[in-house]
């Protein structure tokens, strides 16, 4: 008896293409989450123009009875100014690719496109509030690094100094409720941090960090909420900050340094032209060449960004309590 | 077929050093032309070694580059070379905290500005900016202080340079060779992306105004609203703007009336009567010691950068590396001290030498009149 194997009659077509996408890993994007937003007018030039009055001096001196009114004030104000700039990336796609590839390549290059432009707008943010907002050193963990791994301490200092600087916080409490390994969350910034430092904010839970399914209700928590630490909750991304063995401690071990930014309402605003945010542009292969053989799929946006609020922003630069292992 | 691909022309003259070209896109081929050294006669030392036409393909390799060289005294002959470093190499400065090789540190002198000694050449250029790391003479001395703080060099040498940075003071000991700390240094790659922003102070000079020397370019310009973070460890904490006391709340700033040069700026506020500023502070002090700062918070500017000799009408934004040096970006005209973005692709000219032509400068002799062309080809194959 002869059996008929695949060895002798395989199928004509090995391959099946499943019948959905695999994910892209992406990380989230907490910065352009967290900023003021403003849409700068068309016609409105290079530059976006912020406007924000001094307090004046309260009158704490009685008038007296004189009759003789008390000297004017004169108004002052702040101006913070912000250039627009363009940004864009595209792909060229030979008809060939899309008369033959079994799946809507034209779909998903969009879609990639699309997410490159999120992307790049939080990149930016990233790093323009890397170099323009003012730093702390971590002095409260025990590595012997400077920066240190964060400690307790940490927290409660930028929290007092933001609070000092009379700061808008984000969120408002969560009151304790009669759930068991819960505990009440106060009013709190945001810090936007790195996702390698989660096993750091794990070691302190006993020292006070309430981690986010500890709050008596989650209804309030982003997606990427990790916990909070007094008046301070916890944002985690991959894409944090992070300058690679940029400290090496005194018997010569190297860590890595964190970028934790701790910031409140209006502290950073991202800024786009009359809604220029998101250009998605299809060029068929007609414009390409005497034969149209290539089609283009591109993107591109306006942006600009400032701090807006510099008394309302910190990064709290730290290193790792111990090496990742990954 | 060139319905994709990039081509770019110009020139630039040389200042002897390495010298940035920005350009829309990444090239995969470079050719120079220097056409004073190919105007050079081609007899006598002066004429040795100078490099009248270079090129570079991204098949090579980035840093590298081939080059036709004159060799040779009576009379000098041209001769094909390569350039095995420093030579020709693309640049994408698109993302902050990214690092040039990490070097060892031979020696760091107790001097103002302190002196830099690495192992190996450093491949610095002035204006670059650098970040240390462990400095330690030993487990409880060196000068940790100033580990992590970016640095603006002054090249002295192919493996020394000054920072600007006081290190002759009681709490800082000499790194030496035989240190038994591990001290390092790197290259921070793109340090002026975004600007103006925040800079470390490396020195305060209080009176009727206030003189503020920064440790890298502070970029700020005259008009330039400032504000100030002073740890206490560093003396002048009456500049820092809050809480202010007459009106709680009210955050105290400061306005720039005189840029004196990439690292020092004049600010109107009356300090006679504040602390003074130290930069001593002790090495045990250093796990969380946090540094002095000195922050863009706006300006009070309307216009942009003024015209100039050979500048376009509406020049764009600029910074300054080093001196006075003042450079542009590829933006359009921005109200002065605005929040710009200062992202950037090119390619670079490096100060490699030849490989046989060991006295050769692919980037010229100081004057040289450099004309470059860069393409990005639409096919490669492979």
């Amino acid at each position: 008896m002869s059996i008929t194997t695949t060895g002798n009659l395989g199928p004509m077509i090995l391959q099946s293409l499943a019948p959905a996408m695999l994910y892209v890993p992406t990380p989230t994007m907490n910065y352009i989450t967290v900023c003021d937003k403003v849409s700068m007018p068309t016609n409105g030039g290079t530059t976006c123009r912020f406007m924000r009055p001094r307090a004046l001096v309260p009158p704490t001196i009685q008038l007296g009875n004189s009759g003789i009114d008390p000297p004017a004030q004169v108004p002052q104000r702040d101006i913070i100014d912000a250039q627009m700039a363009f940004f864009g990336t595209g792909c060229i796609i030979n008809e060939q690719v899309i008369l033959q590839d079994q799946e809507g390549v034209l779909a998903w290059v969009s879609e990639r496109l699309a997410v490159a432009m999120r992307q790049a707008e939080d990149l930016i943010l990233r790093d323009y509030i890397v170099s323009a907002a003012s730093e702390i050193n971590a002095g409260g963990g025990s590595n012997g690094f400077n920066p240190t791994n964060l400690g307790m301490s940490d927290f409660s200092l930028v929290a007092t100094t933001l609070d000092t600087n009379n700061a808008y916080k984000f969120m408002s409490g969560i009151e304790g409720m009669d759930r068991f390994g819960t505990g009440p969350v106060r009013s709190a910034y945001f810090m936007l941090s790195s996702t390698e430092l989660q096993s750091d904010f794990d070691s302190l839970v006993g020292s006070g960090f309430l981690n986010q399914w500890n709050y008596p209700t989650n209804a309030s928590a982003l997606p990427s909420e990790f916990g909070s630490a007094f008046n301070i909750r916890v944002l985690t991304s991959s894409e944090a900050p992070v300058a690679r063995n940029a400290a090496i401690n005194n018997v010569g071990v190297s860590n890595d340094v964190y970028y934790n930014t701790v910031l409140g309402k209006q502290a950073v605003t991202h800024i786009d032209q009359d809604g220029y945010s998101m250009n998605l542009i299809y060029r068929d292969p007609y414009y390409s060449g005497m034969l149209a053989q290539n089609a283009t799929l591109a993107v591109k946006f306006a942006q600009a960004q400032a701090i807006t609020q510099d008394t309302a922003i910190r990064n709290l630069l730290c290193t790792r309590l111990s090496n990742l292992g990954v | 077929m060139a319905e994709y691909s990039k081509l770019a022309r110009g020139k630039f003259t040389s200042t002897g050093g390495a010298q940035i070209v920005n350009l829309p896109f990444q090239p995969d081929y470079v050719e120079l032309f220097n056409f004073t050294a190919a105007g050079t006669a081609i007899t006598g030392a002066a004429a040795q070694n100078k490099v009248p036409h270079a090129w570079w393909d991204a098949y090579m390799g980035q840093g590298t580059a081939m080059e036709e060289v004159y060799v040779g005294a009576t009379p000098s002959v041209l001769q094909y070379d390569t350039v095995a470093a420093n030579g020709i190499s693309t640049f994408a400065a698109g993302q902050l905290l990214q690092f040039g090789p990490t070097l060892t540190v031979t020696v760091l002198s107790k001097n103002s500005p302190a002196a830099v000694t690495t192992a190996t050449n450093h491949g610095l250029t002035s204006g670059d900016v650098v970040i240390f790391e462990g400095l330690f003479e030993t487990s409880t001395t060196g000068m940790p202080q100033i580990n992590g703080i970016p640095f603006t060099v002054t090249v002295t040498g192919l493996t020394t340079f000054t920072i600007p940075w006081n290190t002759n003071q009681s709490n800082y000991t000499a790194i030496s060779v035989g240190t038994t700390g591990t001290p390092r240094v790197k290259k921070v790659l793109y340090p002026y992306l975004y600007f103006p922003g925040q800079t470390f102070i490396s020195a305060i000079t209080t009176g009727a105004t206030t003189t503020i020397d920064t440790t890298s370019a502070h970029n700020f310009v005259v008009g330039q609203e400032v504000a100030f973070r002073i740890p206490s460890q560093w003396g002048t904490v009456q500049l820092n703007s809050l809480p202010n006391l007459l009106t709680p709340g009210s955050p105290v700033y400061g306005y720039v009336i005189a840029v004196t040069d990439y690292n020092t700026v004049v600010v109107n506020i009356d300090s006679s009567a504040y602390s003074s500023f130290t930069s001593n502070p002790t090495v045990a002090s250093v796990p969380g010691l946090s540094y002095p700062q000195i922050v863009a918070v706006g300006d009070v500017n309307t216009g942009g950068v003024s015209i100039s000799s050979g500048s376009v009408l509406y020049p764009a934004p600029q910074y300054s590396p080093i001196g006075t040096t003042l450079v542009s970006t590829i933006n359009g005209p921005a109200i002065k001290g605005a929040f710009v973005n200062n992202t950037s692709q090119g390619f670079i000219v490096g100060i490699g030498a030849g490989t046989l032509a060991t006295s050769s400068i692919l980037a010229g002799t100081a004057g040289d009149l450099i004309i470059w062309h860069a393409y990005l080809h639409d096919y490669s194959n492979p």
